[in-house]
């Protein structure tokens, strides 16, 4: 349970978060700068092997900054033992979902794939 | 003057209520501590913790017009009306202001809070530098009122595990002082997802402090110095 706890936690969280703010701006500089939004545009930018990368990180960063937001707010609140399990493994099994489905979308989409 | 008091008697078994009461404060009432010695003499089954009336010992913590403070430390001018004193918000009632402070120093036991060194004592004193000494500034002050802990919503959620922010301030008072040889034990016992990492940094502590300390940097420091150990 040292994995994500006490001060390993703190530092992901952080550290999570600046991986966000970055990528946010990223994608806001990319949207702002360069011809108009198109759904072509989009796929071209998802499907370029950076932008495929970029994507995944940021994925992780948002599942990995949600799992410890939302384990502090369990943490805090839920006292039950049963009930912050099940609250703590609906939480994992739904962020994993999320990051699952989003390698899987973009990895159909990149070229190559059948 | 109007002042509206938490009462619990738990001899009685009656549930906890709210007490009115009027009186007009005398020439040398300055402080609510004053006015609330004056009541003790109208009614005397009125409890509160008070000692030494000037705030250094910090017996009279209570909620003041929900705001945590020393009773002693509150000048009357300025006060709105109707006052209402609770107890320490978070800690279990013993009787009317007066609180069960137990678990808030098993705290403060917890994080060994005397100077941990096994050298051999010098002759006379273990010296410090100005620059050492004046690290303990803003640290070695806090009188235990507790007013902070029962101000911190982190400690409302989790009293029994996290120490919270008098008992983080005292431990940080220790890792700061260049006498003590213990650092890393203490920082390894402070790297806890509860004992240090339940702080939210909502800075009630900070805000609260009747002696002006900031348990919210202590917290800080300690995490910063969580960090330079690890890298």
């Amino acid at each position: 349970m040292r994995l994500f706890a006490g001060q390993r936690a703190w530092v992901l969280q952080r550290a999570s978060a600046l991986v966000l703010l970055v990528l946010l701006a990223l994608a806001a500089a990319v949207l702002l700068v360069g011809p108009p939004v198109s759904y072509a545009r989009w796929h071209a930018l998802a499907t370029s092997s950076h932008g495929a990368v970029l994507i995944v990180v940021f994925f992780g960063a948002m599942c990995l900054h949600g799992w410890i937001g939302a384990r502090d707010i369990v943490l805090d609140y839920v006292h039950a033992p049963a009930l912050r399990l099940a609250l703590l493994t609906l939480l994992a099994v739904l962020l994993s979902a999320i990051l699952v489905r989003v390698v899987l979308t973009i990895a159909a989409q990149l070229p190559g794939a059948a | 003057m109007r002042i509206s008091i938490y009462r619990f008697n738990p001899e009685t078994g009656a549930k906890p209520r709210m007490q009115d009461y009027e009186l007009a404060p005398e020439a040398g009432d300055r402080k609510l501590l004053d006015v609330l010695m004056r009541l003790k003499t109208v009614d005397d089954s009125l409890s509160f913790r008070r000692s030494c009336r000037e705030g250094v010992c910090g017996s009279d913590a209570m909620n003041i017009n929900g705001r945590n403070g020393l009773a002693c430390l509150t000048s009357l001018a300025g006060l709105r009306e109707p006052v209402v004193l609770r107890p320490l918000p978070g800690f279990p009632v013993i009787r009317d202001l007066v609180v069960d402070m137990t678990q808030f120093f098993a705290h403060y036991h917890s994080i060994k809070p005397y100077l941990i060194n096994d050298a051999l004592p010098p002759e006379r004193e273990r010296l410090q530098s100005p620059e050492q000494r004046e690290k303990l500034n803003g640290l070695y002050e806090c009188i235990l009122c507790a007013c902070c802990s029962a101000f911190c919503p982190s400690f409302w959620w989790n009293p029994d595990k996290f120490i919270g922010p008098a008992g983080l301030l005292q431990a940080y008072r220790f890792i700061a002082d260049s006498r003590d040889t213990a650092t890393a034990e203490r920082l390894a016992f402070l790297d806890d997802v509860y004992r240090l990492y339940r702080c939210r940094t909502i800075m009630n502590c900070t805000e609260v402090c009747p002696k002006g300390l900031s348990p919210s940097h202590a917290i800080e420091r300690i995490r910063l110095a969580l960090l330079r150990q690890s890298s």
